[in-house]
């Protein structure tokens, strides 16, 4: 028993679910739901299909080269089984899985970061183009330059006495 | 070939209903209506084509007749012979014969009135004429009643004959009446041939077919053959005469030896030498049938001794019994031996051999040097034949412990591993693990390489990848950040307020439009200015629209009499009416004459326009009742 990847969208098919389509020329295709299956018979491509892992993958916006994902391989050549080397596996896999997702994780942060200074600038330069919006330029100010006429005035009127 | 055909001969119809057909036929498929005042070309044409559409079909019916039936000399002798012992070759030709004439006659006639039509000069000349040619054709027909009925009894007859091939290979069986081929074909075979005591229960010839060698082969039930010459024989033994004359097959001479067929064993030898001619180059066999009842070494001496006589000059002679099947198999495998080893000699005596011979080579390698080199068997393969042989089984099989176990029993296949530690053969194994295949991550070296891995992630995290960067945003970017949002809003907002302002048509600019005091003073107010004790600005002052208009003063009346009078005018409804019985009689004139005109819609007197100049339920429809003047 295995879970298979379905040929589309790189989901994971567990036994019971899904298509199989089976090509003359030999090469058969799985598929985890009837959303794939269609895609695949209206001959699109997953590598552009924007919401598939091929895609994803394909465009840099997900981890592709790393050791961590070299643990999982098809292997053609299957081992004999052995009780030490299979609890040794299930111990190993554990950590891989660790390693892995913090690795996956970490690199869609830093992609992400460039966004965030993008934004910041965007927002500096929105409040300082149209901050008159919301706040008048002098909003404050006026008692205060009233004042200050008052002032002058009065100073004037001091001088010319 | 014409073997086949006999199946396939159209039936042919009794001369009355031949003539039924063809005349009904003529009346259906050609044109029925002609009239006297037609062109005489028209009419003679009609009439021509009536004759020469009878003419055709008996034509073609005829001469399908004269096709369908074999020719005796076309096909395979040993059926020309058949037919002939049947139905009487003379008499067949004959009968062909005449339907040919009746062919050709009826061609003539045709031939000639189609001639003579072209001379008449009415319909009734016309029609007297088809009558007369179609009259005589019909007559011609019925002169053939005789050979017509013939022919039909010979077709079924023929069509239900046992498709004998006479070239394949054959076992024909023949001998006195009652002496058991029937029920040897029977037996040998998959043939149901009737088998009854009273003799010449098989009255025409029966095939029967069995397999040998990957072969098929015929096998002929003849009726029986009683001695009497040639001359005196009647048809049912004429048939079984002709198939030995003619078939090249094995004889199969069986002798009743307990003589329950009626005849003693010395007119069954008597018949056997005087067919003796007829099994000239044919494998021979005797069988001595019914040895159930009584054999061989049970006969007096001079019986034997025929027997003895029999082997001495080289035929064959074994007991058989039909009812126990004693001999019946070697019979079958000596009979069929001897057929294809004959067959090969004749075939390797013919003229067509050589060609097939010169062309086949059999390649036999040379011999290099003296060393003998037998065959060779592996070790295993003689153990393993020796086993075969002394036939106890080695292991005990699956099935036997299902056997054994019944419902307990479950098929474990891990039991047959072959694993480094043995006792491990009884684990469950374990497949998936939260959507990985842990087949995929199996690996001998799976714990090097995760010691690797985790160096790196060691190093990895020391160089501070994993860090997760504080957002290190003062006071000062948070409020810009807040300021942004709230910019974007309330951009969304004047967007949406836009929008919903109906720009149809013309507008008001914008400084014709009145702006409310409140309305200034809120929105300047949200924007942060101080908008409190603004009473003495600008726009709180009063507007000129509010100031009234002043009061026009009343004017002074008129002097002058002319003035005085058009003031006192009576109005001109009522100017020359004298009272109010005139002034009610003056008002219904008035509306009366104006009824006319409300009625029909008119503005006035002056009012002429037609609305619609042509109206649609008049000038539309067909010409029903009522006129048209007005179309």
């Amino acid at each position: 028993m295995r879970i298979e990847k379905c040929y589309f969208c790189s989901a994971p098919v567990y036994p019971g679910h899904g298509m199989m389509f089976v090509r003359n020329d030999c090469k058969s295709f799985r598929f985890c739901r009837s959303k794939c299956h269609r895609n695949f018979k209206k001959k699109r491509n997953p590598r552009k299909t924007r919401w598939t892992k091929a895609f994803r993958k394909s465009a840099g916006k997900e981890l592709t080269l790393d050791n961590a994902l070299e643990f999982e391989k098809r292997r053609n050549i299957p081992v004999k089984y052995n009780r030490e080397l299979w609890s040794k596996t299930m111990v190993a896999m554990k950590k891989v899985e660790v390693i892995k997702t913090k690795r996956q994780a970490r690199f869609i942060i830093n992609r992400l970061k460039k966004g965030k200074e993008l934004e910041k600038a965007a927002d500096i330069s929105e409040v300082k183009k149209n901050i008159h919006l919301i706040k008048a330029p002098h909003a404050g100010q006026a008692k205060q330059l009233e004042d200050k006429m008052v002032q002058k005035l009065a100073e004037d009127v001091h001088m010319d006495e | 070939m014409a073997l086949y055909n006999f199946k396939k001969i159209m039936v042919v119809p009794t001369a009355k209903d031949f003539i039924d057909l063809t005349l009904s036929k003529t009346q259906r498929k050609t044109p029925t209506v002609v009239h006297k005042h037609y062109q005489i070309h028209r009419i003679r044409h009609f009439y021509m084509r009536k004759v020469k559409f009878t003419q055709q079909n008996y034509h073609d019916r005829l001469s399908q007749i004269l096709t369908d039936f074999p020719k005796l000399d076309d096909i395979h002798p040993f059926y020309a012979d058949l037919m002939n012992v049947l139905y009487d070759k003379d008499h067949y030709k004959l009968a062909l014969g005449q339907i040919n004439i009746a062919k050709n006659l009826i061609d003539n006639v045709a031939k000639d009135y189609v001639r003579l039509m072209k001379y008449g000069d009415s319909l009734y000349r016309c029609k007297q004429l088809k009558r007369a040619a179609l009259g005589r054709m019909c007559t011609i027909l019925k002169r053939q009643k005789q050979s017509l009925e013939y022919l039909e009894q010979v077709r079924q007859h023929l069509s239900r004959l046992p498709t004998i091939d006479p070239n394949t290979r054959t076992l024909l069986l023949c001998g006195y009446p009652n002496v058991g081929k029937s029920s040897f074909i029977n037996k040998v075979t998959r043939a149901d041939v009737e088998v009854q005591p009273y003799a010449f229960t098989t009255k025409s010839l029966f095939v029967g077919h069995m397999d040998y060698k990957y072969l098929r082969w015929q096998v002929v039930d003849t009726p029986g053959i009683l001695d009497h010459p040639l001359e005196e024989r009647n048809t049912i033994e004429m048939q079984a005469i002709t198939a030995l004359a003619h078939l090249r097959s094995a004889v199969l001479y069986v002798m009743d030896v307990s003589e329950q067929c009626g005849h003693t064993l010395s007119q069954q030898l008597e018949l056997f030498n005087n067919i003796r001619p007829l099994f000239a180059n044919k494998p021979l066999i005797v069988m001595a049938n019914k040895c159930d009842v009584r054999k061989i070494s049970e006969l007096s001496e001079e019986n034997q001794k025929v027997f003895a006589d029999l082997t001495a000059e080289g035929v064959t002679v074994i007991e058989t019994s039909a009812l126990t099947d004693e001999g019946v198999m070697q019979v079958k495998t000596e009979a069929c031996d001897r057929l294809l080893t004959h067959r090969v000699d004749t075939k390797m005596k013919s003229k067509k051999v050589h060609d097939v011979l010169n062309r086949l080579h059999l390649a036999v390698p040379a011999k290099r040097d003296q060393k003998e080199r037998p065959p060779f068997i592996p070790e295993g393969a003689l153990i393993r034949r020796k086993a075969m042989e002394t036939d106890t089984p080695k292991r005990k099989l699956e099935r036997d412990l299902e056997v054994e176990l019944g419902e307990d029993y479950t098929l474990d296949l891990q039991k047959y591993w072959d694993l480094m530690n043995p006792e491990e053969k009884e684990d469950k194994i374990p497949e998936i693990w939260e959507g990985h295949n842990i087949a995929d991550y199996v690996d001998p070296e799976i714990m090097k390489r995760l010691e690797e891995l985790e160096q790196e992630e060691e190093l990895r995290e020391k160089a501070g990848e994993y860090d997760s960067e504080e957002e290190s945003e003062d006071e000062e970017m948070k409020e810009i950040r807040q300021l942004a949002s709230q910019i974007r809003e309330k951009r969304k907002l004047k967007i949406l307020a836009s929008k919903e302002k109906d720009k149809q048509g013309p507008r008001i600019p914008r400084t014709a439009k009145k702006v409310e005091r409140a309305t200034l003073e809120k929105e300047m107010g949200d924007l942060g200015l101080d908008m409190t004790d603004k009473d003495d600005s600008h726009y709180a002052q009063r507007s000129r629209s509010l100031v009234r208009k002043r009061k026009r003063e009343v004017s002074a009346p008129p002097t002058s009499r002319t003035r005085s009078q058009s003031a006192s005018r009576p109005p001109r409804d009522q100017s020359g009416v004298r009272d109010a019985k005139m002034l009610k009689k003056v008002k219904t004139m008035m509306k009366s004459s104006q009824k006319d005109m409300n009625r029909q819609g008119r503005k006035g007197e002056s009012d002429r326009h037609v609305f619609d100049l042509k109206p649609k339920h008049l000038l539309s429809g067909k010409r029903k009742s009522g006129t048209t003047s007005r179309r």
